[in-house]
């Protein structure tokens, strides 16, 4: 009876019911565990979406799994996918992201916003590419919006366009974001001279709070009014920055970019890396969405590079072009590096807040994209 | 959809970017500019006329006597925007005490 009783334990194990494809899956959790414990890439959202995709891939456990019937419960992690489905987290990141931003930098250098745009070229190039290569036009837009180096952003818009593509966008979105520092110095150095990076940038003017205060009242109703497929996260960007510069609700402000987004990176982590089952995962189409959004990036950040020649040399070399590349959204990673690299030209360079406004005027530009696409597709 | 599709698509959506960032940076150069006015109407109009002469306005706004040792002004100067410029805080808000050179013998 006891033997039995094992036997029937063992039938009924999830050992039975694994396939090599889970053990893939499996495996390739493992390795993002990895990545984002020891080397560090991006681990407060890879940790959780590698934990996701191991769940996920444990066969049996049905976490996933939708309820059968109204009267029955479905997996745990069904219910808060809902949440990612609904665009719900990405636009909760959004408002903790917005009260975390200081605006500043771009306030006192609004053409900040033209490198901004600038590093939004990879999105158009990876797009093209992705159609040339057989993608839907759904598709090929979510694909291409990992050039707006904008985690939130892509998970937004393929859950509305493309959402049996999700897992793998999350993973290359955020893997390339985590790899900002090896992927764009080499790009950087390539496209200027010695004589562009050792350019110092005379101090910013100081700003105001009222327009602080102003700044993301107007953004909300010209981006909305303009596009109001984009309201979810601009509105919500917008919203956290009012908390923080108004100064009136000091405990709101401080929820939003301490524990609600916190909160929600787990749920919206551990979701989107739930996705990615083997069936989804372990196709060819993954591997090309990981050359695209490679491309992405690299262009997005050639865009916001050639965008800073340009207007170094309109400004008679005031302006160091490699502040463009900070144009691509990942705040603050892409600013530091533009610091590193000014600094290492010329130990006198400090870029860093300089490459805050083109940083912060990326995470507009990506939305305002991902609206545009939303628009011609949704 | 064709390669040709995709390109014209391309194009309409960064142009739209453009279009859109462009818009909001005169918006904000706009605002910048009436509220730039708007708020030195108000200084204006609250502050009081001193009834010293502007040196006594100099020497209220001083943040004390900065002591130089073995630095000369240029420097000190250079230094105290250093400092300002790293921490983020205006030298109007910095009070220096002193600047001394540290001779390592």
């Amino acid at each position: 009876m006891f033997i039995e009783a094992l036997h029937e334990i063992w039938k009924t194990s999830g050992f039975m019911a694994l396939t090599w494809q889970h053990v893939v899956m499996i495996i390739v959790a493992c390795v993002l565990i990895y990545l984002a414990i020891v080397k560090k890439f991006e681990p407060l959202l890879l940790l959780p979406i590698a934990f996701g995709v191991l769940l996920a891939n444990l066969p049996l456990a049905g976490l996933m799994a939708e309820p059968a019937s109204a009267s029955e419960a479905g997996g745990l992690l069904y219910y808060l996918y809902l949440g990612v489905k609904k665009g719900i987290y990405p636009s909760l990141i959004f408002l903790g992201i917005g009260a975390m931003t200081d605006f500043g930098p771009l306030i006192a250098r609004p053409s900040s916003l033209l490198l901004g745009a600038g590093a939004q070229f990879g999105i158009c190039i990876a797009f093209v590419v992705a159609v040339a290569l057989g993608f839907a036009p759904e598709e090929a837009a979510s694909i291409a919006i990992i050039g707006g180096a904008d985690g939130p952003t892509a998970i937004f818009l393929t859950t509305r366009l493309a959402p049996e593509l999700l897992p793998a966008i999350a993973i290359a979105a955020y893997s390339y974001m985590a790899l900002i520092p090896m992927i764009q110095p080499p790009i950087m150095k390539a496209l200027t001279t010695k004589k562009e990076r050792e350019i110092e940038m005379s101090q910013l003017r100081e700003v105001s709070k009222l327009e602080k205060i102003c700044f993301p009242i107007v953004v909300t109703i010209v981006c909305v009014l303009l596009l109001p497929s984009v309201a979810p996260l601009i509105g919500m960007l917008m919203l956290g920055n009012l908390f923080r510069e108004s100064g009136v609700v000091e405990r709101l402000s401080n929820t939003a970019q301490n524990a609600l987004i916190n909160i929600v990176t787990i749920f919206l982590g551990v979701t989107v890396g739930a996705t990615a089952v083997a069936e989804n995962f372990l196709r060819p189409e993954t591997l090309k969405i990981i050359g695209l959004g490679l491309m992405a990036f690299i262009f997005s950040t050639v865009g916001g590079l050639l965008l800073g020649k340009l207007m170094c040399w309109l400004t008679k070399g005031k302006i160091n072009p490699l502040i463009g590349s900070a144009g691509v959204s990942a705040v603050p990673m892409a600013a530091r590096v533009a610091q590193i690299e000014g600094q290492k030209a010329n130990p006198a360079n400090f870029l860093l807040m300089h490459a805050m406004g083109p940083n912060v005027a990326g995470v507009i530009g990506s939305a305002v994209a991902a609206g545009i696409l939303l628009s011609l597709f949704g | 959809m064709t390669v040709w599709e995709g390109i014209l698509v391309a194009i309409f959506c960064i142009s739209m970017v453009f279009f859109v960032l462009i818009g909001l940076s005169l918006l904000i150069k706009g605002f910048s500019f009436i509220l730039g006015i708007f708020s030195s109407q108000m200084k204006q109009d609250t502050t009081p006329v001193p009834a010293q002469s502007e040196t006594v306005l100099e020497n209220e706004l001083s943040l004390g006597i900065l002591k130089l040792k073995d630095v000369d002004e240029p420097t000190a100067a250079m230094i105290m925007a250093i400092v300002s410029d790293e921490s983020g805080i205006p030298l109007s808000e910095l009070c220096f005490k002193s600047i001394k050179l540290l001779r390592q013998d």
